[in-house]
Protein backbone atom coordinates (compact mmCIF):
# COMPACT_ATOMS: atom_id res chain seq x y z
CA UNK A 1 0.00 0.00 0.00
CA UNK A 2 1.36 3.21 -0.85
CA UNK A 3 -0.02 6.55 0.77
CA UNK A 4 0.01 10.38 -0.13
CA UNK A 5 -1.36 13.28 1.59
CA UNK A 6 -1.00 16.86 0.74
CA UNK A 7 -3.17 20.45 1.78
CA UNK A 8 -3.59 22.99 0.18
CA UNK A 9 -4.98 26.24 0.78
CA UNK A 10 -7.45 28.30 -1.18
CA UNK A 11 -7.54 32.23 -0.76
CA UNK A 12 -11.49 32.29 -1.10
CA UNK A 13 -13.92 31.54 1.48
CA UNK A 14 -15.39 28.10 2.04
CA UNK A 15 -18.94 28.58 0.59
CA UNK A 16 -17.93 29.47 -2.40
CA UNK A 17 -14.48 26.59 -3.33
CA UNK A 18 -16.91 24.00 -2.10
CA UNK A 19 -19.30 25.40 -5.00
CA UNK A 20 -17.13 25.39 -7.02
CA UNK A 21 -15.49 22.02 -6.56
CA UNK A 22 -19.40 20.80 -6.62
CA UNK A 23 -19.52 22.03 -9.86
CA UNK A 24 -15.85 21.11 -11.31
CA UNK A 25 -17.25 18.76 -14.01
CA UNK A 26 -16.62 19.61 -16.55
CA UNK A 27 -13.59 21.76 -17.31
CA UNK A 28 -11.08 21.70 -19.76
CA UNK A 29 -8.44 20.14 -16.71
CA UNK A 30 -11.17 17.09 -16.78
CA UNK A 31 -11.26 16.00 -20.15
CA UNK A 32 -10.78 12.47 -19.09
CA UNK A 33 -14.28 12.23 -17.35
CA UNK A 34 -16.44 10.55 -19.41
CA UNK A 35 -19.69 10.89 -17.49
CA UNK A 36 -20.64 12.10 -13.97
CA UNK A 37 -24.31 11.62 -12.58
CA UNK A 38 -25.98 11.93 -9.25
CA UNK A 39 -27.53 8.13 -7.85
CA UNK A 40 -28.48 9.44 -4.38
CA UNK A 41 -28.90 12.43 -2.84
CA UNK A 42 -30.30 13.49 0.77
CA UNK A 43 -30.54 15.75 3.84
CA UNK A 44 -29.70 14.39 6.66
CA UNK A 45 -31.63 15.58 10.18
CA UNK A 46 -28.49 17.56 11.14
CA UNK A 47 -28.84 19.66 7.88
CA UNK A 48 -25.60 18.53 6.09
CA UNK A 49 -26.14 17.10 2.37
CA UNK A 50 -25.05 13.60 1.41
CA UNK A 51 -24.62 12.71 -2.31
CA UNK A 52 -22.90 9.73 -4.41
CA UNK A 53 -21.80 10.22 -7.49
CA UNK A 54 -21.35 7.77 -9.93
CA UNK A 55 -18.11 9.02 -12.12
CA UNK A 56 -16.78 7.17 -15.47
CA UNK A 57 -12.87 8.36 -16.42
CA UNK A 58 -10.97 7.32 -19.18
CA UNK A 59 -8.19 5.44 -17.51
CA UNK A 60 -4.87 5.65 -17.99
CA UNK A 61 -2.71 2.20 -17.63
CA UNK A 62 1.10 2.40 -18.13
CA UNK A 63 2.30 1.36 -21.49
CA UNK A 64 4.56 -1.49 -19.75
CA UNK A 65 1.52 -2.89 -18.12
CA UNK A 66 -0.18 -6.19 -19.71
CA UNK A 67 -3.21 -5.57 -21.84
CA UNK A 68 -5.33 -8.43 -21.30
CA UNK A 69 -5.52 -8.04 -17.54
CA UNK A 70 -7.51 -4.70 -17.68
CA UNK A 71 -11.07 -5.52 -18.78
CA UNK A 72 -11.46 -1.82 -20.43
CA UNK A 73 -9.98 1.12 -20.61
CA UNK A 74 -12.23 3.44 -18.71
CA UNK A 75 -13.05 3.36 -14.96
CA UNK A 76 -15.94 3.38 -12.80
CA UNK A 77 -15.91 5.54 -9.87
CA UNK A 78 -17.90 5.98 -7.12
CA UNK A 79 -18.15 9.50 -4.96
CA UNK A 80 -19.45 10.30 -1.65
CA UNK A 81 -19.63 13.39 -0.66
CA UNK A 82 -21.44 15.30 2.80
CA UNK A 83 -21.66 18.80 2.93
CA UNK A 84 -21.68 20.09 6.65
CA UNK A 85 -22.12 24.27 6.10
CA UNK A 86 -22.81 24.48 10.08
CA UNK A 87 -19.63 23.02 10.66
CA UNK A 88 -18.41 24.18 7.28
CA UNK A 89 -16.97 21.10 6.34
CA UNK A 90 -17.11 19.29 3.08
CA UNK A 91 -15.76 15.58 2.96
CA UNK A 92 -15.49 13.40 0.11
CA UNK A 93 -14.61 9.66 -0.55
CA UNK A 94 -13.68 8.65 -3.97
CA UNK A 95 -12.90 4.62 -5.06
CA UNK A 96 -13.15 3.03 -8.25
CA UNK A 97 -14.87 -0.03 -8.94
CA UNK A 98 -13.50 -2.46 -11.32
CA UNK A 99 -9.98 -3.29 -12.08
CA UNK A 100 -9.69 -3.79 -8.44
CA UNK A 101 -6.57 -6.15 -8.21
CA UNK A 102 -4.86 -3.83 -10.24
CA UNK A 103 -5.59 -0.83 -7.99
CA UNK A 104 -7.50 -0.05 -5.66
CA UNK A 105 -7.92 3.65 -5.51
CA UNK A 106 -9.20 5.18 -2.48
CA UNK A 107 -9.29 9.34 -1.93
CA UNK A 108 -10.23 10.94 0.67
CA UNK A 109 -10.67 15.24 0.36
CA UNK A 110 -11.77 17.40 3.21
CA UNK A 111 -12.36 21.00 2.52
CA UNK A 112 -12.24 23.12 6.02
CA UNK A 113 -12.85 26.94 6.98
CA UNK A 114 -9.45 28.73 7.48
CA UNK A 115 -8.47 31.49 8.91
CA UNK A 116 -8.74 34.98 7.27
CA UNK A 117 -11.49 33.46 5.18
CA UNK A 118 -8.84 30.96 3.56
CA UNK A 119 -10.28 27.51 2.76
CA UNK A 120 -8.34 24.52 3.56
CA UNK A 121 -7.98 21.56 1.28
CA UNK A 122 -6.17 18.11 2.60
CA UNK A 123 -6.28 15.08 0.01
CA UNK A 124 -5.11 11.79 1.05
CA UNK A 125 -5.24 8.72 -1.38
CA UNK A 126 -4.58 5.13 -0.35
CA UNK A 127 -3.33 2.99 -3.90
CA UNK A 128 -3.26 -0.84 -3.63
CA UNK A 129 -2.40 -3.15 -5.58
CA UNK A 130 -2.85 -7.28 -5.46
CA UNK A 131 -1.27 -7.94 -9.10
CA UNK A 132 1.41 -9.59 -8.03
CA UNK A 133 3.79 -10.95 -10.52
CA UNK A 134 6.72 -8.47 -9.07
CA UNK A 135 4.62 -5.75 -10.75
CA UNK A 136 2.76 -4.57 -7.42
CA UNK A 137 5.41 -2.26 -6.35
CA UNK A 138 5.74 -0.40 -9.96
CA UNK A 139 1.87 -0.33 -9.99
CA UNK A 140 1.31 1.48 -6.86
CA UNK A 141 4.31 4.00 -8.10
CA UNK A 142 2.99 4.51 -10.78
CA UNK A 143 -0.48 5.17 -9.59
CA UNK A 144 1.13 7.59 -6.79
CA UNK A 145 2.61 9.85 -9.50
CA UNK A 146 0.31 10.27 -11.80
CA UNK A 147 -2.45 11.10 -8.42
CA UNK A 148 0.15 13.94 -7.82
CA UNK A 149 -0.19 15.14 -11.21
CA UNK A 150 -3.51 14.74 -11.70
CA UNK A 151 -4.23 16.58 -8.32
CA UNK A 152 -2.60 19.76 -9.45
CA UNK A 153 -4.71 19.63 -12.55
CA UNK A 154 -7.61 18.77 -10.76
CA UNK A 155 -7.07 22.22 -8.64
CA UNK A 156 -6.70 23.65 -11.82
CA UNK A 157 -9.86 23.22 -12.80
CA UNK A 158 -10.99 24.46 -8.91
CA UNK A 159 -9.30 27.53 -9.88
CA UNK A 160 -10.99 28.18 -12.82
CA UNK A 161 -14.50 27.63 -11.72
CA UNK A 162 -13.70 29.92 -9.05
CA UNK A 163 -12.76 32.53 -11.21
CA UNK A 164 -16.00 31.58 -13.76
CA UNK A 165 -18.52 31.93 -9.99
CA UNK A 166 -16.16 35.10 -9.29
CA UNK A 167 -16.81 36.77 -12.61
CA UNK A 168 -20.59 35.66 -12.45
CA UNK A 169 -21.21 37.30 -9.07
CA UNK A 170 -19.65 40.88 -10.17
CA UNK A 171 -22.20 41.22 -13.19
CA UNK A 172 -25.75 42.65 -12.58
CA UNK A 173 -28.15 39.75 -12.94
CA UNK B 1 -22.17 19.49 -16.76
CA UNK B 2 -20.11 16.33 -18.11
CA UNK B 3 -22.55 13.88 -19.98
CA UNK B 4 -25.06 11.12 -18.05
CA UNK B 5 -24.05 7.68 -18.29
CA UNK B 6 -26.47 7.12 -20.75
CA UNK B 7 -26.97 9.61 -23.71
CA UNK B 8 -30.65 8.93 -22.84
CA UNK B 9 -30.53 10.92 -19.42
CA UNK B 10 -28.42 13.43 -20.19
CA UNK B 11 -31.16 16.09 -21.08
CA UNK B 12 -32.56 15.17 -17.64
CA UNK B 13 -29.53 15.41 -15.93
CA UNK B 14 -28.63 18.87 -17.47
CA UNK B 15 -32.10 19.39 -16.29
CA UNK B 16 -31.32 18.41 -12.65
CA UNK B 17 -27.95 19.43 -12.71
CA UNK B 18 -29.02 23.33 -13.70
CA UNK B 19 -31.44 23.30 -10.71
CA UNK B 20 -29.74 21.55 -7.82
CA UNK B 21 -27.02 23.92 -8.77
CA UNK B 22 -28.97 26.99 -8.25
CA UNK B 23 -30.20 25.82 -5.11
CA UNK B 24 -27.04 24.60 -3.82
CA UNK B 25 -25.73 28.00 -4.10
CA UNK B 26 -28.71 29.85 -2.44
CA UNK B 27 -28.29 27.16 0.10
CA UNK B 28 -24.45 27.27 1.09
CA UNK B 29 -24.02 30.99 1.99
CA UNK B 30 -26.93 31.67 3.68
CA UNK B 31 -26.00 28.64 6.05
CA UNK B 32 -23.18 29.60 6.69
CA UNK B 33 -24.34 32.92 8.39
CA UNK B 34 -27.46 31.23 10.09
CA UNK B 35 -27.13 31.32 13.85
CA UNK B 36 -27.18 27.72 15.61
CA UNK B 37 -30.59 28.56 16.77
CA UNK B 38 -32.44 28.62 13.43
CA UNK B 39 -30.38 25.83 11.89
CA UNK B 40 -32.67 23.22 12.02
CA UNK B 41 -35.77 25.65 10.84
CA UNK B 42 -33.69 26.49 7.85
CA UNK B 43 -32.84 23.06 6.47
CA UNK B 44 -36.24 22.09 6.91
CA UNK B 45 -37.05 25.51 4.50
CA UNK B 46 -34.23 24.61 1.80
CA UNK B 47 -35.25 21.03 2.44
CA UNK B 48 -38.80 21.73 1.64
CA UNK B 49 -37.95 24.31 -1.27
CA UNK B 50 -35.64 21.82 -2.96
CA UNK B 51 -38.33 19.53 -3.54
CA UNK B 52 -40.18 21.72 -4.49
CA UNK B 53 -38.42 22.99 -7.04
CA UNK B 54 -36.35 19.68 -8.08
CA UNK B 55 -37.91 17.46 -6.96
CA UNK B 56 -40.28 15.98 -9.68
CA UNK B 57 -37.00 16.33 -11.80
CA UNK B 58 -34.78 14.62 -9.76
CA UNK B 59 -37.33 11.80 -9.73
CA UNK B 60 -37.34 11.58 -13.64
CA UNK B 61 -33.33 12.07 -13.81
CA UNK B 62 -33.16 8.95 -10.79
CA UNK B 63 -35.45 7.06 -12.86
CA UNK B 64 -33.64 7.11 -15.95
CA UNK B 65 -30.07 6.97 -14.21
CA UNK B 66 -30.95 3.71 -12.50
CA UNK B 67 -32.39 2.29 -15.75
CA UNK B 68 -28.90 2.47 -16.63
CA UNK B 69 -27.30 1.40 -13.81
CA UNK B 70 -29.06 -1.74 -14.34
CA UNK B 71 -28.56 -2.00 -18.40
CA UNK B 72 -24.78 -1.62 -17.58
CA UNK B 73 -24.32 -4.31 -14.86
CA UNK B 74 -23.04 -1.98 -12.64
CA UNK B 75 -26.25 -2.36 -9.75
CA UNK B 76 -24.34 -5.46 -7.72
CA UNK B 77 -20.59 -3.52 -8.06
CA UNK B 78 -22.24 -0.47 -6.70
CA UNK B 79 -24.18 -1.69 -3.86
CA UNK B 80 -21.31 -3.78 -2.71
CA UNK B 81 -18.82 -0.44 -2.60
CA UNK B 82 -21.37 1.43 -0.92
CA UNK B 83 -22.01 -1.20 1.61
CA UNK B 84 -18.50 -2.00 2.52
CA UNK B 85 -17.43 1.41 2.96
CA UNK B 86 -20.08 4.21 3.48
CA UNK B 87 -18.93 7.61 4.40
CA UNK B 88 -18.56 8.01 7.31
CA UNK B 89 -21.19 10.08 9.48
CA UNK B 90 -20.07 13.80 10.43
CA UNK B 91 -18.93 12.71 13.85
CA UNK B 92 -16.84 10.11 12.63
CA UNK B 93 -15.48 12.04 10.02
CA UNK B 94 -13.90 14.44 13.13
CA UNK B 95 -11.63 11.83 12.97
CA UNK B 96 -9.88 12.43 10.07
CA UNK B 97 -5.97 13.35 10.40
CA UNK B 98 -5.91 17.13 9.91
CA UNK B 99 -8.02 17.86 12.47
CA UNK B 100 -6.89 15.90 15.21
Amino acid sequence: MKFFSQSFLYDDNWSIVSLAYFLRYPNPYASHVISCDVISREQTETGTLRTTRLILKRGNMPRWFPKQFVSRAESWLVEESEVDPFGKVVHCKTRNLDNLKVMRVEELVEFRQGQEDKTIQHTEVRITSGFGWGLTKRIENYGITRFKANLQRSREGVHLILDLLRQSRLQPM
Amino acid sequence: MASSLSAECTPLKTTYDACFNSWFEGYLEPAVATSAAHRSEYSKRKAEEYQQKCGKIWEEYKACVQKAIKDNGLETVLQQARDEHPLASPAAGQQSPSSK
